[in-house]
């Protein structure tokens, strides 16, 4: 046998272990020396090998592996396989902790966002209202201003009767007669001069309402110069009612001139006559 | 021990995923399972423990399972079972990549060192041995190969259903001959006297069995 190779039944009848002891020495023997045979053989054992696959599969028994590791002197790496694996489940839990930790967080942290939010939208809504109050106080504080400013208005008439009151009241007060120049003109007017308190009144009706750019001006003649006493307007029912501090070393006086002149008044008398007022009988 | 490196072994021949050997640096047990049967067998010639726990995590069940099939005892199974890994941790260089593939290579091993036994054990003649679709009922779906890589077991599991289906196809008769010869450790004289067939009959069978055997697989490996 040594001498010859073997067929391919030849080879798998030694791969499948069908032959008797002999046979299967004789060849084991002419394998030894044959690549070619022996290669044939392998191809036959795969095939042979084949066979265990098809068994059923059973788990190996866990003590197996103790117990083969510990005959082989492996101990160790059972402890770090056990080392490892315990390793890496802590690992695996504490990730699946995170996870959940970051979730619940997440869940939490929502909820808190939420709330957040609708406490922001309420005290967007205070804003709003208090905002809405503010307006409502600066009108209010508006109105008040303006209301200030019409009692100061009538407090400041008020005094302005009363001092006038008092100027007619006075026995150093004169009161003349104011004419019109213009005889189609019905106004009407007086002219209070008092001494004590070295102030004039003129008081008008019906007077004619003035373009923009002009202004009524009075003044008073002394020595024929005409001395400014300042200006006025007449308000939208044609009443006018103008006082003024008399000018320092006026003293002698002929008569009162009321003219029309530009907005701001003139410093000289050009404009046309529209009162006239005799003081000549003044006294003194 | 410490190697944490990728082997280089001669004759080894294919490792497909060596580059794959550096993307687990931290866990040296899972860089392991990333390598080939014959990578693995060349570590564990390096005294690379964590090598042999690997290997023996991928294939202790199928060494398990085809020990039980020859011996059809648990308890024998495991000392055989255990007796291969020691003979495999010991003397690695046993295996020769250059012959074949290593699960053949284990599945051989573990053959004759399951038949020894039932030898030894003069369990022979008071022992039938049931056919595969007589015996426990297969659980194809349950991979032989139990270790943690994925990759492993697949391959396992498709040649076991390649297998199963090539022996669906053989004929009653030439089936149980192989699987007498072959789990049974009966010669085909023995074979012949157990079934009360021809001699020639029996050669016949298991000749015809395996060529149809090696056929189907062959077709199958051509299709892929």
């Amino acid at each position: 046998m040594t001498g010859r190779c073997l067929s391919q039944e030849e080879a798998d009848e030694f791969a499948i272990g069908s032959l008797d002891p002999l046979a299967e020495a004789e060849i084991a023997a002419h394998l030894r020396s044959c690549q070619a045979c022996l290669g044939l053989v392998n191809l036959s054992l795969q095939v042979a090998a084949a066979l265990s696959f098809a068994v059923p599969s059973h788990r190996a028994p866990a003590s197996l592996r103790r117990r083969t590791f510990l005959a082989a002197g492996v101990a160790r790496p059972r402890m770090i396989t056990r080392v490892l694996r315990a390793a890496r489940s802590a690992a695996a839990v504490a990730a699946a902790l995170i996870a959940v930790a970051a979730l619940a967080g997440m869940i939490i942290l929502r909820g808190q966002v939420h709330d957040l939010s609708q406490e922001n939208t309420d005290l967007s809504v205070q804003v709003n209202e208090a905002l809405s109050q503010k307006i409502e106080i600066l009108a209010l504080t508006s109105r008040l201003n303006e209301e200030e400013r019409r009692s100061a208005d009538l407090m400041q008439a008020a005094r302005g009767d009363r001092d006038l009151l008092l100027a007619l009241l006075s026995p150093e007060s004169d009161v003349a007669e104011v004419f019109a120049v213009e005889e189609s003109a019905y106004s009407l007017g007086r002219l209070v001069w008092d001494r004590g308190q070295k102030k004039v009144w003129f008081v008008a009706s019906r007077l004619r309402p003035l373009s923009d750019g002009e202004t009524y001006q009075i003044w008073a003649s002394s020595g024929g110069k005409y001395h400014s006493l300042g200006t006025f307007n007449a308000d939208s029912s044609g009443f006018a009612r103008y006082e003024a501090m008399v000018p320092q070393g006026l003293e002698s006086y002929e008569s009162a001139v009321v003219t029309i002149e530009r907005a701001g008044g003139s410093p000289e008398r050009t404009g046309a006559s529209v009162f006239v007022a005799d003081l000549s009988r003044f006294r003194r | 021990m410490a190697w944490q490196g990728n082997p280089d072994p001669t004759g080894v021949r294919s490792i497909s995923r060596t580059g794959d050997f550096a993307r687990l640096p931290g866990d040296p047990l899972a860089v392991r399972q990333e390598w080939s049967d014959e990578a693995l067998m060349t570590a564990i010639a390096t005294r690379d423990e964590l090598a042999f726990v690997v290997l023996y995590d991928r294939y202790a069940g199928l060494v398990y399972s085809t020990s039980l099939r020859v011996l059809a005892d648990t308890g024998l199974a495991e000392d055989t079972a255990q007796d291969v890994f020691i003979r495999l941790w010991r003397r690695p260089q046993a295996f020769i990549a250059e012959r074949g593939r290593f699960i053949t290579w284990l599945v051989s091993v573990t053959r004759n060192r399951a038949v020894d036994e039932l030898r030894a054990r003069g369990r022979r003649q008071r022992r039938e041995v049931p056919s595969m679709e007589t015996g426990d009922p297969p659980q194809w779906n349950q991979l032989a190969a139990t270790g943690d890589d994925p990759l492993a077991a697949a391959q396992v599991r498709e040649i076991c259903v390649r297998v199963r289906a090539a022996l669906c196809d053989l004929p009653a008769g030439q089936k149980r001959a192989l699987e007498l010869a072959y789990f049974g450790g009966l010669t085909q004289q023995e074979i012949a006297a157990r079934t009360g067939e021809p001699l020639g009959t029996i050669k016949t069978r298991i000749r015809l069995g395996m060529r149809k055997l090696r056929r189907a697989l062959q077709d199958e490996k051509q299709e892929d």
